[in-house]
């Protein structure tokens, strides 16, 4: 393997590569028309309630967020770790995860109730809440993002590379962490469930930034020859057989701390929290846990399977969004227990139960549009800028 | 190419001088009851927005209600009325506070919460009589000094 | 707070009191710079350009209104909560709930989990005893308040006389109050609202709760809020308002009494609203 890389700017003259662009351009401007049409009239034609005050489009931003910081862990064997097989996507993963997360907090703002008052995030802080220290983990991942890339371009900082790296690793981890922790960190849960929220956020980060990544790099393959080869995703496979296992464990260990503090009036997440929810957790741990597991492993005695790797990523990316969905609407979904020791008998409130929460298009569409901008920028990032590792004779891939 | 850009930026400099001599000297604003606003015609121009939001936070938060600059004085004074005697939205095209905001171009943020009207007062109203009643008799607790 | 200055124009002619209200309004302004040059003069926490304009205006008119009194407002001395008394409150009375509205201009559409929720009636059965019991659930006005640990933009907060409120000035409608609340006392506005009132300024887009009725708490008339007083109209006279730093206050004492409990005391978030005969 040639450790010095190439990299060239992407573009292919496919028609399908044209397709996906028009095909991000049509999602992105119906992705904007649903979030005008959502404050013009208000929440009201969400699916959103007094109950889940947060409703889809904090799943696609949660989610996209957390990809980012998993997305860059590419750059960070690369360049902390020192492994010379992630060398090629090194500086595509850092652009993959500064788009990502420019798509998951277009959509966080969008969802605001006053998106106009942005900037009041930005001069107003209340320092006690994780909500405020999250606003700058974002931003300021951004801006490492920026820096990194900077560095890993520009020939004279090559040598600052693992600093910023490193920075950026532990910055990531920090913020995957505080994103679990605003889940975590409500009143009425405990601590356990605070700390396995945040752990548990990082090992989903982890997942869908790997399987993002596996995704990302067969297509631009697939559109133009480039430098990723077998052994890249050999690599890529048994990390995320790795990260697949831990997050198995951690979703285990959170279910039956949650059925068993079921006793103490918590409410178990996986189980019983009614509608979609109940659903998706039987889906998640079937696509997002055990088939990938299966495939992964699979992978790991038989490697070159390109459309079972496909399959695999695609699976691991659905579930952990139907595992962030769990999360965020299934801890809303339930009553809230005021009364220990009584039965509501009436409440115009749904102090007993109330209808499930069920996503409205436009919630859809805000959510899809913020995928379809993220992919946008990246597609548009690496058109513009030298990124994309250059094909080499004697490494060109047998995988397509 | 540059010569066309330099053209172009002097026709647009151009229009504005035009712009600018052609007359127009700004919004005519309805005036508000009374003689005299609150302070200073130019002063209430230039800081009118500062004093709203420090009075805001003055009532919000330390519950000073009576300063001198209380958004439902403002209405108060400026609101106009239609034939039919109706308070018009003070926000509304052509009214006090939207004339000179569409002039200069800038959103007002203030009436997608505040009552751009002052308050009904008939008679008859349920919740002025409640509220009136309420006052007048002045339900006072024992603990108050 | 007409006794804080002296009115620099009240001893002016007799017929300048009985002419229009725009200069009742000017008589007021007058009043206020008084109170505006003692803070101005008492070195306050006004911010410099308004501390200037407001000091700089009284210079104009030349008041000498300062005045030994201090500007009132929200005092930590007070904390202001609610007693409600179980055994007064009847099932299928709502008189609180609509009380509440009508003073704040709340309209209702229908659809009681996106309408706003200041304050509703829940009827209880106890699963031992099968007694039944009828009660109005608000904002409890928690001494540490989860909603306030959590505003990103220190939009909900707590008024010095433990009055817990959002202040629409600075919520951007980010929601996560209403996760982070255990009574689930915040209710999100989803609709743009247009027929407010002027002592209720609400709109889309923010989120709101019982305020307690501050605007007539800081009327210094002593007012009760409104649900307490349909309660009493209604001749239930369930709902008790006062002062829970006061000893000696009604509220205190039947606190004390009847051995009045919190919702949900196992959070230790301290509310100001405590129920009788839970």
């Amino acid at each position: 393997m040639n450790s010095t890389v190439r990299y060239i700017a992407f573009k292919p003259r496919n028609v399908s590569y044209y397709c996906v662009i028009l095909l991000c351009l049509l999602t992105m401007i119906s992705g904007g028309y649903c979030a005008y049409m959502m404050e013009v009239s208000g929440h009201i034609i969400t699916g959103m309630n007094n109950h889940v005050a947060w409703g889809l489009p904090h799943v696609f931003a949660v989610g996209l967020i957390v990809t980012a910081s998993g997305v860059l862990n590419g750059a960070t064997c690369a360049s902390v770790l020192g492994m010379e097989v992630y060398k090629p996507v090194a500086r595509l993963s850092v652009v993959l995860a500064s788009s990502t997360l420019l798509g998951g907090l277009t959509v966080l703002v969008l969802d605001l109730g006053r998106p106009d008052r942005l900037l009041l995030a930005f001069t107003h802080h209340n320092f006690g809440s994780i909500f405020t220290w999250n606003i700058f983990l974002y931003t300021g991942l951004l801006l490492i993002c920026v820096v990194y890339l900077w560095m890993m371009m520009e020939k004279r900082f090559n040598r600052q590379v693992t600093t910023i790296g490193l920075a950026a690793l532990v910055w990531r981890i920090v913020l995957t962490s505080g994103t679990g922790a605003i889940f975590g960190l409500l009143t009425g849960k405990n601590i356990i469930d605070t700390a396995l929220m945040a752990m548990l956020f990082v090992v989903l980060s982890l997942v869908l930034g790997t399987a993002a990544l596996v995704l990302v790099t067969i297509l631009l393959k697939h559109w133009q020859s480039t430098q990723v080869d077998d052994e890249l995703q050999k690599a890529f496979n048994r990390m995320q057989l790795l990260f697949l296992l831990v997050l198995g464990i951690f979703s285990i260990v959170y279910h039956l701390i949650n059925v068993y503090a079921r006793q103490d009036l918590y409410v178990p997440l996986f189980t019983l929290t009614g509608g979609l929810t109940t659903m998706f957790s039987v889906v998640y741990v079937l696509t997002g846990l055990l088939v990938p597991l299966g495939i992964t492993l699979y992978l790991l005695k038989k490697p070159g399977g390109i459309y079972k790797q496909i399959a695999s990523s695609i699976m691991s990316l659905t579930g952990g969004f139907l595992l962030l969905y769990i999360v965020i609407i299934g801890s809303q979904n339930q009553a809230k227990i005021l009364f220990p020791g009584k039965t509501v008998l009436a409440s115009r409130f749904g102090d007993g139960g109330f209808p499930a929460y069920v996503p409205s298009v436009w919630e859809w569409g805000v959510g899809l549009g913020g995928v379809a901008f993220s992919f946008f920028i990246f597609l548009l990032l690496i058109r513009v800028f030298a990124l994309i590792p250059e094909s080499q004779p004697s490494t060109v891939s047998k995988l397509i | 190419m540059t010569n066309t850009i330099k053209f172009v930026l002097l026709l647009l400099g151009l229009s504005f001088t035009w712009v600018s001599l052609s007359g127009e000297r700004g919004p005519v604003i309805p005036q508000g009851k009374g003689e005299v606003c609150v302070a200073d015609t130019d002063f209430m121009r230039r800081n009118h927005m500062d004093l709203l939001v420090h009075q805001g936070d003055d009532t919000v938060i330390r519950g000073l209600r009576e300063g001198p600059f209380s958004m439902a004085d403002c209405v108060d004074c400026h609101v106009r009325h239609d034939d039919q005697g109706k308070p018009i939205r003070i926000d509304a095209e052509g009214e006090f506070c939207s004339t000179c905001h569409e002039y200069v171009a800038v959103s007002i943020d203030c009436f997608t919460c505040h009552a751009a009207v002052p308050d009904a007062k008939e008679p008859g109203s349920a919740h002025n009589n409640d509220h009136e009643s309420d006052k007048n008799h002045r339900h006072r607790l024992a603990e108050q000094p | 707070m007409s006794d804080l200055a002296p009115d620099p124009v009240s001893c002016m002619d007799a017929d300048f009191e009985h002419n229009t209200k725009a200069n009742a309004a000017r008589r007021r302004f007058l009043q206020r710079i008084g109170v505006m040059g003692v803070s101005a003069l008492t070195a306050s926490s006004l911010p410099m350009n308004v501390s200037r304009g407001g000091s700089l205006l009284a210079a104009d008119i030349g008041s000498s209104a300062a005045s030994d009194e201090p500007v009132s407002g929200v005092s930590s001395e007070r904390r202001w909560g609610l007693l409600i008394d179980t055994s007064k409150c009847s099932a299928g009375c709502d008189a609180c709930v609509r009380g509440c509205h009508e003073e704040h201009g709340i309209g209702v559409s229908g659809n009681d989990h996106t309408d706003a929720q200041w304050i509703r009636k829940i009827d209880l059965e106890d699963n031992d005893s099968g007694e039944t019991m009828s009660l109005p659930v608000m904002c409890q006005h928690c001494e540490t308040a989860p909603c306030v640990d959590v505003c990103p933009t220190g939009a909900s907060f707590k008024r010095a006389d433990g009055v817990v409120l959002v202040n629409k000035h600075t919520c951007i409608g980010c929601r996560y109050c209403m996760l982070a609340c255990p009574y689930k006392a915040r209710s999100y506005i989803h609709e743009p609202v247009t027929d407010q009132l002027s002592r209720a300024p609400r709109g889309k887009g923010t989120v709101e709760s019982c305020t307690l009725c501050v605007h007539r708490i800081d009327d210094g008339q002593n007012l009760q809020p409104a649900c307490a007083v349909a309660c009493r109209k209604d001749a239930h006279s369930a709902i008790v308002f006062g002062d829970l730093n006061n000893p000696d206050s009604e509220i205190s004492k039947s606190i004390r009494e009847h051995d009045a409990k919190q919702v949900r005391a196992d959070l230790q978030l301290n509310t100001a609203v405590r129920y009788t005969g839970l």
